[in-house]
Parts: structure tokens; C-alpha cells; sequence
């Protein structure tokens, strides 16, 4: 019967651990990001309204704590030209190009999983619409600067100031 | 340009009917890429494949078109979406849309997607 063969042959191979090549483990420590600032900009505000739900949606789901969401002020490049081919100065033509952005701060990532969700996020760009993101890296104080410089040098003798 | 009133016999589409200044508002646009934002260079050079590609595939599908092609840009990939009308069999149309994907792709070094999608007639909006 089909029930008796899907059973059978699920639990073939039980003693191989099954491991997705697609899943990589190393053992380096992973760089830390404090703020990860990703700047949309566009020229229909309706689509960038719905990538803004669709993103915090996505970080979300993925567990990254979302700091704030701003959106800046549109910018309107405009020009002036003339309407006609050969004279005709009094008459023009203007034209205006309308760029919105938003701006979408996370807080607190791994290098791993920051690379996951700008993956799925930047996949998932609308056309028309550009991106620009800026990772802000959380190091350890170096050596050098660990204690202070006033401690580490040697002590010098006061000597009485004869007047 | 914008199109004049008349008798009341000219047939005129949604886009047709709206003029330029109705973009953002009534209309949206024909060609969607990033060239045209604030501090995004490449305008020039899109404007140039946009005119190359309308006037292709004004050729490829002679007297098809129903309306303006939409183009959208999507990273690498171009996707040209166009609206034909019924006139010929499914088998050249699937031929046509072939030849223009592989033929667009080795020109401009990109993967070019063709939806196509059919309709009886032209949609009239109104007549002027």
C-alpha cells in the first residue's frame, strides 16, 4: 500500500546528519552593527509608503528591532526652457522632477544577519526606486587607547621650587 | 503633444487624454528607472535606450501596439511591458516575443523580459 512505502523509506537514512549546503558555520566572531540606515528615494510617494509597510514587516519577522522611520522632506528639481525651436523668448516651459525618500533606521544587527535582510529587501526593490545604505560598526577600544596616558607614565618626583 | 478637440469622431485612450502636467497625479509613468532621482547619474543613457526601445518594438509588432509600452528596470533586468491587439495567431506572437528577448538581451548585455498581454481593441476613454 502507498502508507506502508512512505513510511519505510523516511527513516532510510537516519545515522547521516542532513546538512544544507546552502547553510555555512564558521567560527570567526561576526562584526556587530549599531545602526544600519537604509535611505529609499523615489518619485511616487505611493510606492514608497508600501515598501516602508513591506520592510518593517520584513525586519519584523526577522526579529531586528526597528529604531525609528523618518521621512525626509521632498526635493523638486526644476528647470526652465524655452517652449518654442527658434525665438519666442517671452514664452517658456517648465519642468519639475519630485524626489521623496525614507528613511528606515535598525538597531543592533550581525554582520549574518544584516546580509539576510538587505538580501531579501534589496531583491525586492521596486523599479524606479533607488537605495543607499550606511552600517555603523562596533569595535573594540584598541590596545593603545584602553588606558589612559596619564596613568601608564612614570611618576616624577615634585621638587620644592626654591625662591 | 496634446490632443485637440474635434468633431467628436477621434478616438482617445486614458493616456492620450491626460497631458503631462497630470503625471504623479492622474497618470503614472511609461518608464520606470532610477536615472531621473537626486544624485543618481545615467539619465542620458536611459533616455537613449527607452527611445531605441519604443521605436523597436513599434517595428517588431507593426500596427499591434495599443498603447505606449511601459519599461521597467529592475537592477540588471529590463522588463518591457506591452499591450497588443488580437490580429495574429498565438504561434508568431510566442515567436515574436523570442526574437525580440534574445535579440534585445545580446544588445544591450542584460536579461530583457517581453509581457505581453492581448486585447480586442483600442480602450477609448472619450472621444473629442
Amino acid at each position: 500500500t502507498l502508507m506502508g512505502a512512505r513510511l519505510a523509506g523516511s527513516h532510510g537514512d537516519t545515522q547521516e546528519p542532513k546538512t544544507n549546503p546552502l547553510v555555512s558555520i564558521s567560527d570567526e566572531p561576526e562584526t556587530l552593527y549599531k545602526r544600519l540606515s537604509i535611505l529609499v528615494k523615489g518619485h511616487d510617494k505611493a510606492v514608497l509608503d508600501s515598501y516602508e509597510y513591506f520592510a518593517v514587516l520584513a525586519a519584523k519577522e526577522l526579529g531586528i528591532s526597528v529604531e525609528k522611520v523618518d521621512k525626509p522632506p521632498k526635493t523638486i528639481e526644476r528647470f526652465t526652457l524655452l517652449k518654442s525651436v527658434h525665438i519666442y523668448k517671452k514664452h517658456r516651459v517648465q519642468y519639475e522632477m519630485r524626489t521623496h525618500y525614507m528613511c528606515l533606521e535598525l538597531k543592533y544587527l550581525t554582520s549574518s544577519t544584516a546580509a539576510v535582510y538587505l538580501e531579501y529587501v534589496q531583491r525586492n526593490l521596486p523599479e524606479g526606486v533607488a537605495m543607499e545604505v550606511k552600517k555603523t560598526k562596533i569595535e573594540k577600544i584598541p590596545e593603545h587607547i584602553q588606558k589612559p596616558v596619564w596613568d601608564t607614565l612614570p611618576q616624577v618626583k615634585e621638587t620644592e621650587v626654591k625662591s | 503633444a496634446r490632443v485637440r478637440v474635434g468633431r467628436g469622431d477621434k478616438m482617445v485612450t486614458y493616456e492620450q487624454a491626460h497631458a503631462p502636467h497630470h503625471i504623479g497625479h492622474r497618470k503614472g509613468w511609461l518608464s520606470l528607472h532610477t536615472g531621473n532621482l537626486c544624485g543618481e547619474a545615467g539619465a542620458a543613457q536611459r533616455a537613449l535606450e527607452d527611445a531605441f526601445l519604443r521605436r523597436f518594438l513599434a517595428g517588431t509588432f507593426p500596427g499591434l501596439l495599443l498603447d505606449e509600452p511601459v519599461l521597467k528596470r529592475r537592477g540588471n533586468l529590463l522588463v518591457l511591458c506591452a499591450l497588443l491587439a488580437r490580429a495574429l495567431p498565438p504561434h508568431k506572437l510566442y515567436f515574436l516575443q523570442g526574437y525580440t528577448e534574445t535579440l534585445l538581451g545580446h544588445f544591450y548585455k542584460c536579461p530583457v523580459r517581453l509581457e505581453l498581454q492581448t486585447l480586442p481593441a483600442r480602450l477609448p476613454y472619450k472621444f473629442l
